[in-house]
């Protein structure tokens, strides 16, 4: 699923201003970029907010996207993240949750009580049961809940090189399990 | 820091997240440029954190795309080299077979993992029933060593059974035996102390001697508990051991006499 379209094809469409490239871009990204922003905001409505924001950042902002640099999805997914951390931390949301109340909500669903994201953290909880203990806190919060890592080693006490590289470890990790797929 | 310990550092990941200063992403890019392992595996944590979110895509309601598409505008000058327009139908089953082949990818690696939990499963469960089996042995053994405890207890603690110490002769002066017997129902048991083991082809045998007579009270071999011996009338005034020919004599070979006691008669 991730070879057919060629990224700097695309991303030069994009450059084009071509309405073409955005549909396809949409239909092959947003639901990965979705998950990755909801997983953050936790809010259905502010999700969608936050994802639309973030293609109309993509769409207007593709110049500034560097192929040297990295993947088009890397920029894209880094675009989203920014956001939905941004709004995360907005005031219109932030009693809902705050940086000194880090939690693992990834196995604690439900306790912020926003949205009902059951199915949605089967896939993360599939993905994440096959790291070790230390390796799913991290990814969980750094990854999936979009805390910098030096957040979470301050909340957690852990030393930020250890952070580094446990989140290190868990992406090879993943990347073994999903490469076995 | 060489190339390797540059890499297991994780600051490739902490760019590819993003949170990275301008001028240390300046840094991470030199270093790919200059390190071809580098970039690769810059390459591959891109591409992992990409699958990680592809695996773990939520559906977007479509209105969010309606919204997007609406509020986007081609460049006016946009000189769209349009491509030739895809056709409907191909393309249709060109989701199709993406779709299926998807399909195909994840029902084998499903089907793979839960054959590999069946396996580990039946593996598990073989020696759950070998250990059982064993466990079921052990709870036999002790229940028949129990049953024969309970026995012989009741032999010893019952008034209708004299008890009779046969000391170790010059043959073997560290042995000794008790025989419990009871005149009435003429029932003997045996039990023995220190007594060596023999050859294959050999046994003890026990005897009473009744009007100065040997009589035959049975052979055994060496063993714990109460040994059940032949009954005795009425009469013996004295036990003894010795050893005969595996099966027994009917004479006792008195100059292999282990263990002698006499009845005191009470």
């Amino acid at each position: 699923m991730n070879n057919p379209i060629d990224q700097a094809a695309l991303a030069e469409r994009l450059r084009n201003k071509e309405k073409d490239a955005m549909n396809l871009l949409y239909d092959r990204y947003s639901d990965a970029l979705y998950g990755v922003i909801l997983r953050i905001v936790k809010d259905n409505a502010v999700a969608q907010e936050v994802l639309q924001d973030a293609f109309l950042k993509i769409w207007n902002r593709i110049d500034s996207y560097d192929p040297a640099k990295g993947r088009l999805f890397t920029w894209m997914m880094q675009i989203s993240r920014n956001l939905a951390i941004d709004k995360l931390r907005s005031k219109e949301i932030s009693q809902s949750r705050k940086t000194d109340d880090i939690q693992n909500t990834v196995h604690t669903t439900g306790s912020t009580g926003t949205t009902s994201q059951h199915e949605e953290d089967i896939g993360v909880r599939e993905l994440l049961s096959h790291l070790r203990e230390e390796e799913r806190l991290v990814m969980d919060l750094v990854y999936f809940q979009g805390f910098s890592q030096s957040e979470v080693s301050k909340e957690k006490g852990i030393p930020i090189g250890t952070v580094k590289t446990r989140v290190r470890m868990a992406i090879k990790n993943l990347r073994k399990i999903l490469g076995s797929e | 820091m060489n190339v390797k310990e540059y890499i297991s550092s994780g600051i490739l990941e902490s760019f590819v997240l993003g949170e990275l200063s301008p001028q240390e992403e300046q840094e991470v890019l030199a270093m790919a440029e200059k390190h071809a392992e580098v970039r690769e595996e810059l390459d591959q944590i891109e591409k992992s954190f990409e699958q990680v979110a592809i695996q773990t895509a939520v559906k977007a309601p479509a209105s969010v795309k309606e919204s997007i598409m609406s509020s986007i505008e081609p460049a006016a000058e946009a000189k769209t080299i349009p491509l030739p327009p895809p056709k409907q139908e191909r393309s249709l089953y060109r989701y199709v077979a993406a779709a299926s082949i998807l399909l195909a990818l994840v029902s084998s690696f499903l089907a793979w993992r839960y054959w590999n939990n069946w396996r580990e499963a039946e593996a598990e469960l073989s020696t759950l029933i070998a250990e059982n089996q064993q466990i079921a042995d052990n709870y036999n053994q002790v229940n028949e060593k129990l049953d024969g405890l309970a026995r012989d207890l009741e032999i010893l603690g019952d008034p209708a059974f004299s008890r009779i110490s046969l000391a170790g002769t010059e043959n073997s002066p560290e042995s000794s035996a008790t025989v419990y017997w009871d005149e009435s129902s003429e029932q003997v048991y045996l039990r023995i102390k220190n007594l060596a083991s023999l050859s294959r082809d050999q046994q003890y045998q026990l005897w009473a001697i009744i009007d100065g007579l040997p009589v035959d009270a049975g052979v055994f071999d060496v063993s714990d508990g109460l040994i059940t011996m032949k009954n005795i009338p009425e009469g013996a005034t004295a036990f003894a051991i010795t050893v005969e020919p595996s099966g027994g004599s009917r004479e006792p070979s008195l100059e292999t006499m282990r263990v002698i006691g006499n009845v005191t008669s009470g």
